[in-house]
């Protein structure tokens, strides 16, 4: 005998299992997203740019049997009356819209996760702190914003609402039509009166924020290669979304230097075109500059983020010092990133580049990361801002 | 929805009738449950189980399922049976008529499969909706203890999960190693102070019978995946007869009922679906409806209901497959040779006993390398074997299976193999 039952319950049975499972994919997409924050697709889009990345699926190991890499693999079994010895089997699009290689590692499972950089910043960064940023004090820095806020009877002429003024009219007329007052059909005037006009309300707020500015500086000399560029690109794309992420109101200063510095835009700053020397003075320099002419570090908080290929010239190096000596007596923090990949002079001969000169200035102010790769990239990121 | 429950119990009357007078059927009851897709996508995650107890592994099925289905993937008509008495099988709703009365046709084929073949006689199939209701009762119960809590059971479900499969493929009770020792006493030159005196290839079952030091949740869980394991053994050993079973009885009773045209035509269509063949892969439907089409042209009814009760995959392949047969199927063998596949042997004249051969090793539970256990060290150390046929194992895996039992066992788990003819240790 069989029974027949509709199945009844809107309850999804799985939906345990299946939050457990999103969250060990997003454990992996927490784990490998340091992957692909130097990959080029992503840097330079703002906060809403959708990006798609790959999440290893979250793999349960058994016994199989495989191949170990040997190019030859095991004989499997296959359905057709018209295989040929030693035909090449054509297999159409299998696993569409997966995006791995093709079949290369048979049961690799990938997902595709789309998330925006703004979401990717929340994965990154959540870990990561700018240090001592509570420590001073007149670090609240009062700004005032205007908001328009519905419709006062009183106000200045230049606040005016035409459209509001015209609609109470219009229903005063309809009432008194209404209440036999005034006959529409007639060439009377219906004038404006007092009552009708109404003034758009502006209302002021006052908001309370970190006031802290912090300096890119980059190192755009000729010994900059494009790769390190690139690199340093890339660690300013991820700093900048991670003061994006973690702090609503800081000012960003972009400052690039060969041996000159010249306040520049963001813009001009990634892309400008380089050549000449290296002085790094010059860059902290003009940050000390700017820091006592605007942003005087008595009320601000006050960060600077230097990358170079640590190639100085030799007569700067004392001024340098001097100089940075002079910023962590101000600041908050002087981070320099030197970028040592393999096509540079520092790389080879580590006496010359100036993070051995300076690395015992290393202090709570002073940090001091090098970058050979950009797989490093990240490792750096968190070097500087996890390891406090 | 083109029909209704009541044309559902109208044609199940008619296919129930036919099955027992013509066919001499022997099924359990069968429970249909109409529920829609994305119900019966959550059931497939838990193989059919009413009850399941809760892994994050069955929610990454579920979304891989759901995505296939979304890419449309998945095209065959879902049929989802499980053995237990009375059977459950679903019934998808957006499916069409002809297809429903395909499906329960199936169904009671595989119901008839479950009941009356040897492979399954250990299975219980009464009381396991019970038994998985209450290992998901008790597993809920640890994740809850304070003192466990989810990630600890996870931690284990995982590695038992690794090996799983991993148990004996005989349908013999298991031994204890004493009771080995007993039967092994008068035979000279045994060592029997090694243990286990004899390979176990019941991995969890061997950690339970010397895991004296495993925390009681622990061993509870090792036998709970165990338990599910032994009882979906006998579907991995039978799937292309149990499947191909179905198919003839569906296929036979189908024709039996005389159906409409409108009925009839989509039947045939869907029919032919599911038993094409598929060029990269043996299609179980394909092969096993071949063998019992064969079976009952050849021997008759009576052979066909002996298949279904006495024999697995491996021993009908061998038994029921000739040359003649690899011929009409079309059966060859490939390989990957650098980024490439190309055909190795077709079945002709010369090679259809090597496509055989290589038939036969890629069937169900061959597919799963044997390992087994060698030896429990003094210091508690644990050696592995694996049983090499030619084919090594991967070791990526089996070294990320090794860490897994090691996390259970909680001493050094040590693994033999064969790479290139020498010994490897994972």
């Amino acid at each position: 005998m069989s029974r027949f039952k509709v199945h009844k319950s809107s309850a999804d049975r799985s939906a345990g299992d299946k939050a457990r499972h999103k969250k060990k994919i997003e454990k992996a997409i927490k784990d490998g997203i340091h992957n692909i924050v130097s990959e080029e697709s992503i840097i330079g889009h703002d906060g809403k740019k959708k990006i798609k990345i790959p999440v290893k699926g979250i793999k349960e190991y058994q016994f199989v049997y495989g191949t170990n890499g040997s190019k030859t693999g095991q004989k499997k079994v296959g359905t057709s009356k018209d295989a040929q010895k030693g035909q090449v089997l054509k297999r159409g699009q299998k696993k569409q819209g997966s995006g791995q290689k093709p079949g290369d590692k048979a049961g690799e499972e990938f997902y595709e996760v789309e998330i925006d950089l703004d979401e990717m910043a929340g994965y990154l960064f959540d870990d990561l702190n700018l240090p001592d940023f509570e420590k001073k004090k007149l670090k609240q820095m009062v700004t005032e914003k205007t908001k328009r806020s519905g419709y006062r009877k009183k106000g200045i002429q230049s606040r005016l609402s035409k459209k509001k003024t015209m609609l109470q009219r219009l229903k005063r007329k309809k009432a008194a039509i209404k209440n036999n007052t005034f006959d529409d059909s007639t060439d009377e005037r219906f004038p404006f009166h007092q009552n009708d006009m109404r003034y758009k309300h502006i209302k002021t707020t006052k908001k309370e924020s970190d006031s802290a500015v912090v300096f890119f500086v980059m190192d755009v000399s000729g010994s900059m290669s494009k790769a390190k560029k690139y690199i340093a690109r890339s660690f300013f794309f991820l700093l900048y979304h991670f003061l994006r992420h973690k702090y609503r109101k800081i000012e960003i200063k972009f400052v690039s230097h060969t041996t000159e510095a010249q306040l520049t835009d963001e813009d001009k700053f990634f892309n400008r075109g380089s050549s000449g020397g290296t002085y790094l003075s010059s860059g902290t320099d003009k940050v000390l500059e700017l820091c006592k002419n605007e942003y005087h570090p008595d009320s601000w908080n006050i960060f600077t983020f230097h990358c170079s290929d640590g190639d100085n010239w030799e007569t700067d190096n004392q001024k340098y010092i001097e100089s940075i000596q002079e910023l962590e007596r101000v600041s908050q923090m002087y981070g320099l990133i030197e970028i040592a990949s393999g096509d540079s002079d520092a790389y080879y001969q580590p006496e010359y580049n100036i993070s051995s000169k300076v690395e015992h200035l290393e202090s709570k102010v002073i940090k001091i990361i090098k970058i050979a790769s950009k797989d490093d990239i990240w490792k750096g990121f968190q070097k500087m801002f996890g390891g406090l | 929805m083109d029909w209704k429950i009541e044309d559902l119990e109208y044609w199940d009357k008619k296919i129930r009738k036919i099955a027992k007078e013509k066919y001499d059927l022997d099924w359990f009851p069968i429970d249909y449950e109409v529920c829609d897709y994305y119900e019966m996508i959550g059931h497939m995650s838990y193989s059919g189980l009413p009850t399941h107890y809760g892994h994050w592994s069955f929610g990454k099925s579920f979304e891989r399922t759901h995505q296939f289905y979304n890419l449309g993937m998945t095209g065959l008509p879902y049929e989802l049976i499980i053995n237990s008495n009375p059977s459950i099988a679903y019934l998808m709703r957006e499916n069409p008529l002809y297809l429903q009365i395909l499906i329960m046709a199936h169904c009671v084929g595989h119901s008839d499969f479950f009941k009356n073949n040897s492979e399954f006689k250990n299975t219980r199939p009464d009381d396991v909706i019970f038994r998985f209701n209450s290992a998901k009762k008790r597993i809920q119960s640890y994740i809850e203890d304070p003192t466990i809590g989810i990630d600890k059971v996870e931690e284990v479900i995982d590695s038992c999960h690794a090996i799983q499969y991993q148990i004996d493929r005989t349908n013999k009770e298991r031994l204890t190693n004493e009771d080995k020792i007993n039967n092994l006493k008068n035979v000279k030159d045994v060592n029997i102070f090694k243990v286990p005196i004899e390979p176990d290839y019941d991995i969890m079952g061997f950690l339970l019978e010397h895991g004296s030091h495993l925390e009681p949740w622990v061993q509870d869980v090792i036998d709970i995946v165990r338990d599910q394991a032994y009882y979906f053994m006998p579907q991995i050993k039978t799937k292309v007869i149990n499947e191909g079973f179905a198919c003839w009885v569906h296929f036979n009773i189908m024709n039996d009922l005389n159906l409409p045209d409108e009925l009839h035509i989509p039947f045939l269509k869907s029919h032919n679906q599911v038993v094409c063949p598929i060029v990269d892969k043996v299609n179980p439907y394909h092969l096993g409806f071949h063998i019992f089409n064969k079976i009952y042209k050849k021997h008759g009814l009576k052979e066909c209901k002996f298949v279904r009760s006495n024999m697995n995959d491996i021993s009908a392949i061998r038994q029921f497959i000739d040359e003649e047969d690899l011929k009409e199927l079309g059966l060859f063998t490939y390989s990957k040779k650098k980024d490439v596949e190309s055909v190795d042997n077709v079945s002709d004249d010369f090679e259809w006993q090597e496509v055989k051969d290589s038939l036969i090793l890629n069937t169900g539970v061959n597919n799963i390398p044997i390992i087994y256990v060698d030896e429990l060290l003094d210091n508690n150390t644990l050696i592995l074997k694996h049983e090499h046929d030619g084919r090594d194992i991967d070791l990526l895996h089996a070294e990320e299976v090794r860490n897994h039992i090691e996390d259970i066992w909680g001493f050094d788990v040590k693994i033999f193999t064969m790479i290139e003819d020498s010994t490897w240790e994972i």
